[in-house]
């Protein structure tokens, strides 16, 4: 770099920042947030890794311990509903379900009719809005867990929303869902906010679906949301002598995957489907420049009928990939060489039976396959 | 070159012992250099802020830490910088299509262009690139310190920095005789 381009640069950077006008800075909300994590961490020594689902009963009991955070103790409702409607002409539904393959430890989530799963968590202040791309075109999906003591919410000053209590895995959410239109922006009122949280939530808009289809399924979490569900590696090798790894991290972001390689990274993340939903293909490329090679790595979540995913290539060759389970979910992960690319994904069951197939496949994000 | 302006450094030092009161100052004081550099690595704005709560929410939990560290901006930034790269994965789809934020574009008709473009650059980088490139130029940081902002070797901030700077001369924003 000449240091004309090294001046330039600086300018144009300097340029950029300086012309960001932070606002007023939210000390008690930095203190709340680290108060929080105080509390968990207290909770989690208490009681030791390995042991999450008493460690997730012992964090709720340590919000319950900074009320009023916790749901009411009235009745829940039945199957875990929190709203319904129809938008678009079709018909939709929330509700917190559990999303873990039968058999696993059971783990919340709270879905739109039944598909696209964000995990949630005992946490109120957790906002999260969705959009479902053609099926509701124009139209956006929220929900807002509250405070005990409040009744509902009202969505951009008109439509108010009572809040219910639904439980999934032995907790309980004091939750109110909402559906709303993506031409304009979105601002929730809480009824009866307690001292220290917001009056109203002005909330990030999704982009418009059809637009800007890789965001469409993948809940966008606008608040804090604290707590990870889930990580663990589905797959690691050497390519041309360099190491690679593929981990999911299944949170309030969705299944977020990340391709690593020799200090490099590539990650993103796609919807969570229930175990026999639609499975969302997620493509990751990335480069290895010390050995002057790229590979893409996939990683599929699966059903819990699936006992390997064949890979064929471009080339006709093929491999023969097996799940790894991570938090009762099940996970296929491999990498593709470049020049190769997938041609081909088939699911088979123990039996070496067909169970799907497809040729649809990203070469960069994700795509959903219903198998 | 140009003297060195970290803004996060530049700040009030103001830390020394462990009470709420200390803590605020320090937040207030860092807050707006935080909100810059967390704009610089995920270019964008409500991230931005968010990710600079969370630097500061873990820096009050580690108060005690953080209050007697040698250099406490670095550790600041070694969170702010942790906060983003777990941002990046969880939003990554998000962030590459999201429309460029308003406060980009505030300001004169070739400011706007200009800065546009340099976000739209920016964001074609690695998130790795991205902040060699962000904490070099904004915040004028050495190889050492950048190495310890990101939990690297000082060879591999030389190399993602070169890497970084050949992707951008190669971006058609930065035309002729203006490339970095």
């Amino acid at each position: 770099m000449t240091p004309t381009e090294d001046t330039e640069l600086r300018r144009r950077v300097d340029d950029l920042l300086g012309a960001v006008q932070p606002p007023d800075v939210r000390l008690d909300r930095i203190i709340r947030r680290g108060q929080g994590i105080r509390l968990r961490r207290a909770g989690a020594a208490a009681v030791g890794a390995g042991v999450a689902a008493i460690i997730a009963v012992t964090t709720l009991g340590l919000h319950a311990s900074r009320s009023p955070t916790t749901a009411p103790s009235g009745p829940v409702t039945r199957g875990g509903f929190i709203a319904s409607g129809t938008a678009d002409g079709h018909a939709w539904k929330l509700a917190v379900q559990d999303i873990a393959d039968p058999g696993y430890r059971c783990l919340p989530a709270i879905t739109i009719n039944g598909t696209d799963a964000d995990p949630v968590y005992p946490d109120p202040e957790n906002v999260s809005v969705v959009t479902l791309g053609p099926a509701f075109r124009g139209v956006g999906f929220g929900f807002i867990q509250l405070p005990a003591n409040s009744s509902g919410i009202t969505v951009n000053g008109r439509l108010h929303v009572p809040a219910v209590t639904a439980a999934a895995c032995g907790y309980r959410y004091h939750v109110t869902g909402f559906a709303y239109s993506l031409e304009q922006a979105v601002r929730v009122t809480v009824d009866h906010p307690p001292p220290g949280w917001p009056t109203d939530f002005p909330i990030s808009q999704p982009l418009p679906s059809g637009v800007t289809p890789q965001s469409d399924g993948l809940w966008i979490n606008t608040y804090a949301v604290h707590g990870e569900t889930a990580s663990g590696l589905l797959a690691s090798g050497y390519l041309s002598g360099q190491e690679w790894s593929m981990q999911v991290m299944l949170g309030p972001g969705g299944d977020c995957y990340a391709f690593n390689g020799n200090g490099y990274q590539m990650g993103s993340c796609g919807p969570v489907g229930m175990p026999d939903g639609a499975e969302t293909i997620m493509a990751l490329p990335l480069g290895f420049p010390e050995a002057d090679i790229g590979a893409t790595g996939y990683a599929v979540p699966v059903s819990p009928g699936t006992a390997h995913l064949e890979a064929v290539f471009s080339n006709g060759s093929s491999e023969l990939a097996t799940p790894r389970v991570v938090d009762g979910r099940k996970y296929v992960a491999f990498i593709v060489p470049d020049p190769l690319q997938l041609a081909r994904l088939t699911w088979l069951d123990a039996a070496g039976r067909v169970i799907a197939s497809t040729t649809a496949l990203p070469q960069y994000g994700y795509v959903q396959f219903q198998p | 070159m140009t003297e060195p302006r970290d803004e996060l450094a530049a700040a009030p030092d103001i830390i020394g012992s462990d009470n709420g009161e200390e803590f605020s100052a320090f937040a207030l004081s860092r807050w707006p250099g935080l909100v810059r550099l967390a704009f610089g690595l995920t270019g964008d704005r409500w991230t931005a802020e968010d990710i600079a709560q969370t630097a500061l929410a873990r820096a009050y939990v580690a108060w005690r830490r953080v209050s007697r560290a040698d250099d406490p901006d670095a550790y600041l930034r070694r969170i702010l910088v942790n906060a983003s790269n777990r941002r990046f994965r969880k939003r990554r789809v998000t962030e590459q299509l999201g429309d460029l934020p308003e406060v980009a574009v505030e300001g004169p008709a070739d400011l706007v262009g200009e800065r546009a473009a340099l976000l739209a650059a920016l964001r074609q980088l690695p998130p790795r690139q991205r902040a060699v490139v962000v904490l070099r130029y904004w915040n004028d940081l050495t190889d050492a310190q950048i190495a310890a902002a990101l939990g690297c070797s000082a060879g591999t901030v030389r190399s993602q920095l070169s890497r970084a700077l050949a992707t951008l001369r190669a971006n058609p924003v930065f035309g002729e005789g203006e490339k970095p």
